[in-house]
């Protein structure tokens, strides 16, 4: 009895009455065809086609219903109209096949559509739904949404990490595919980041929390790959007034029909082969596929419309640093310059070139006193600076130096630093900064300044109170993928390559000559980055700008498609890059512009089909050779054709 | 001033585009829910609604009477 009540429920759940109505159709029509060839009783067979039309209509005609009640003309009506016609001028088994194989046809659609909808599925799974959290000595399993800001979460060898935050003690290596797509494991240790949803493979790992929940991370990549496949692309939004008005068109257009032709079912039939099926699922499925592979690569797309620009894309341009190289510029060179000095009456000349390589093992092998002096002076001017050269600069001063904080400091961007520490006057900036300041180069100077540019190095000169004191060699290592990366892209079809940067001319060609960019603009202002690109659009070039997303945000927001690279764990270039790469894979940047150009293709295949399909049916149906059945079937497979065309993008 | 709690539900049963205005609206007639909106590309439902007039498991009823199951989900 209990068992009974379960199954009756199972009945009447509205969620499972699709798949029963389904089957019970199909053994009433296979019944009736059965009976038919056995029996040659019209009258049973008539009866089981009517059962079959009715059953799988049901469901059909609730909905056309609900759409009339809120005002929508939507398939399931014009199917409802042909279905219900076809009952009454006594074309049974046509109503039966209507009924049934749209039903099955939306059927099959939803599994399908379930598999494209999986990439979204996988990551929500990546979740943990627990952490366990140290307090003191004890431990205790929480959700993890419940785990607050600096808790200390214990991740053991071969579990998913909970959180986002900063690993405390232990190392280990983490699987961080589910974020960036990288299927090399990453080294962590302590001070290093983590993120939720990545897999700790061999350490146990304490980790104080940063973020977790809906803060996290992969909270924001969902959430980015959630808006992006729902934002709809200009080509959807299209068919979509243009579905609108299709409907009522082609119910306007099977009443003229009859009108003037007196055929009831060539008018019937017209309204089923006229359901826009196939054209409405046309743009969607192939930018969920396209959004969802991109994703699973580590490549965050912000939507259709982006993903249409970017097949479109004919010149990409890259802000030097963080891109083309790593952005983790060092210090290489420590090179004092001194003027001809007067001592003791002996004129002397000081002509220090200490070159050093600071990242070598040798630890004996101290700075001179003289470096040190460089270092001291410029890390004392860059001490406020944010620029990534000061960065560089004050990580090497900091280690041999007490650097104080500077009285004034006053920053002149693209140009350099002036500060003053008690009575000394301190400058640090290019070439063309000092002289205007009114510093004198002198020629050994300028020498050292073109030996080290020619090597790609930046040179940052310092001076104290208007006398040169030397010059700081600083060198930001190019990616290895580099020039493979702009191999592929020429190879996509790119046709202009270009590189901004704020380094000098002799610096940029190095690093531009290395990576096989032919075109340069150096001693770029980020004003001057955004007229670049500006110019280019001018001239009718789609354009896409990469950078990482810090100093270059005026010109990825200009460009026609804005790329972040690195992205992973900064928040606002998830938020503001048309297309976000999590890692920092150079080759990336050719994957993402070649799926978005896959995908372009995938949707002009899906409407020009879908659209020679309604064409071929319609002259069909007036020459007589579709009728109501065999028009549902086509148009049925004409849906999945296209479905799974759009799916071919997750696999190739 | 009403108290609205913003619910996330996730549906693996949306297959047409024209589902999503059934869904929405059957919604949008229950008391104590204030917006709606389906999204069919990911079968994601975000409901603004008053916790204290209706429930995420009523949510979840309601949108099970429209003919498609779905449940909660945390983000």
């Amino acid at each position: 009895m209990e068992k009974l009540t379960e199954i009756w429920t199972r009945i009447i759940n509205p969620a499972n009455r699709k798949t029963i109505l389904l089957i019970a159709s199909a053994l009433m029509i296979a019944t009736g065809w059965l009976s038919d060839s056995l029996l040659n009783e019209p009258f049973f067979f008539d009866a089981l086609m009517i059962g079959a039309a009715l059953t799988a209509g049901y469901d059909i005609v609730q909905r056309a219903w609900r759409g009339i009640l809120n005002r929508h003309t939507n398939i399931e009506l014009l199917v409802s109209i042909a279905a219900i016609g076809g009952l009454s001028i006594g074309v049974y088994w046509e109503s039966a096949a209507v009924t049934f194989l749209f039903l099955l046809g939306g059927w099959l659609e939803t599994r399908s559509l379930n598999k494209t909808r999986s990439t979204l599925k996988d990551l929500l799974n990546m979740a943990p739904e627990t952490a366990l959290i140290l307090e003191g000595e004890k431990r205790r399993e929480i959700p993890a949404i419940n785990v607050k800001k600096n808790m200390r979460v214990l991740v053991k060898p071969g579990g998913k990490i909970p959180v986002d935050g900063i690993v405390e003690s232990g190392s280990t290596s983490v699987d961080e595919s589910s974020i960036t797509g990288e299927p090399v494991p990453a080294v962590k240790q302590n001070g290093s980041n983590v993120y939720a949803g990545t897999i700790n493979q061999n350490g146990r790992i304490v980790i104080r929390t940063s973020k977790s929940g809906a803060n996290t991370t992969l909270a924001q990549i969902i959430k980015r790959v959630e808006e992006a496949q729902e934002a709809k692309a200009p080509t959807q939004r299209f068919i979509e007034r243009f579905a609108t008005w299709y409907t009522p068109g082609i119910v306007l257009f099977s009443i003229i029909t009859l009108a003037l032709s007196q055929n009831l079912e060539l008018a019937l039939t017209l309204l089923v082969i006229g359901c826009p099926g196939a054209l409405v699922i046309s743009t969607p499925i192939s930018i969920i596929s396209g959004i969802g592979r991109a994703a699973k690569n580590g490549i965050l797309i912000k939507g259709g419309e982006y993903l249409e620009n970017a097949g479109k894309i004919s010149v990409v341009a890259f802000d030097k640093t963080g891109t083309l190289t790593e952005g983790k510029p060092r210090v290489t060179d420590l090179i004092r310059i001194q003027p001809e000095t007067v001592s003791a009456g002996i004129v002397e000349k000081h002509e220090g070139n200490w070159k050093r390589a600071i990242f070598g093992v040798d630890q004996d092998d101290a700075f001179s006193e003289q470096q040190n002096e460089l270092l001291y002076w410029a890390g004392i001017a860059e001490s406020n600076s944010e620029h990534p050269l000061a960065q560089a600069i004050l990580n090497e001063a900091h280690k041999t130096n007490t650097i104080p904080d500077p009285d004034t400091f006053t920053s002149h961007t693209g140009f350099g630093v002036e500060a003053s520490y008690k009575s000394d006057q301190i400058r640090v900036g290019n070439t063309e900064f000092l002289q205007k300041e009114g510093v004198s180069i002198p020629y050994q100077a300028k020498k050292m300044i073109e030996q080290l540019s020619g090597a790609g190095k930046t040179v940052v000169l310092v001076a104290l109170n208007n006398n040169l004191l030397g010059g700081i060699g600083i060198s930001d290592t190019i990616r290895s993928e580099a020039s493979d990366m702009v191999e592929k892209l020429r190879a996509n079809g790119i046709r202009e390559i270009i590189m901004l940067t704020g380094d000098a001319p002799a610096t940029a060609n190095a690093i531009a000559e290395e990576s096989g960019i032919q075109q340069v603009h150096s001693r770029m202002l980020p004003d001057d980055k955004l007229s670049v690109i500006e110019r280019l659009q001018e001239q009718r070039h789609q354009v896409a700008m990469v950078g990482d997303g810090i100093n270059d945000a005026p010109a990825l927001a200009r460009a026609d498609i804005g790329i972040a690279m690195g992205a992973a764990g900064t928040d606002l270039a998830i938020e503001t890059a048309d297309i976000a790469l999590m890692s920092n894979n150079l080759m990336n940047i050719p994957e993402a512009l070649h799926i978005s150009k896959l995908t372009l293709r995938n949707i002009r295949q899906n409407v020009v089909f879908a659209l020679i399909t309604v064409g071929l049916l319609l002259s069909g149906v007036f020459m007589g050779s579709v009728h109501m059945a065999g028009g549902m079937l086509i148009h049925e497979l004409s849906v999945m054709a296209v479905i799974i065309n759009g799916m071919r993008l997750r696999w190739n | 001033m009403k108290d609205l709690t913003k619910t996330i539900l996730r549906s693996d049963d949306l297959n047409c585009p024209s589902c999503v205005n059934n869904i929405e609206s059957n919604l949008k007639r229950k008391a104590g829910v204030e917006k709606a909106t389906v999204h069919f590309s990911t079968g994601r439902i975000e409901i603004e609604h008053q916790h204290d007039r209706i429930s995420e498991d009523e949510l979840v009823e309601a949108v099970r009477q429209s003919g498609y199951k779905s449940q909660v989900s945390p983000f």
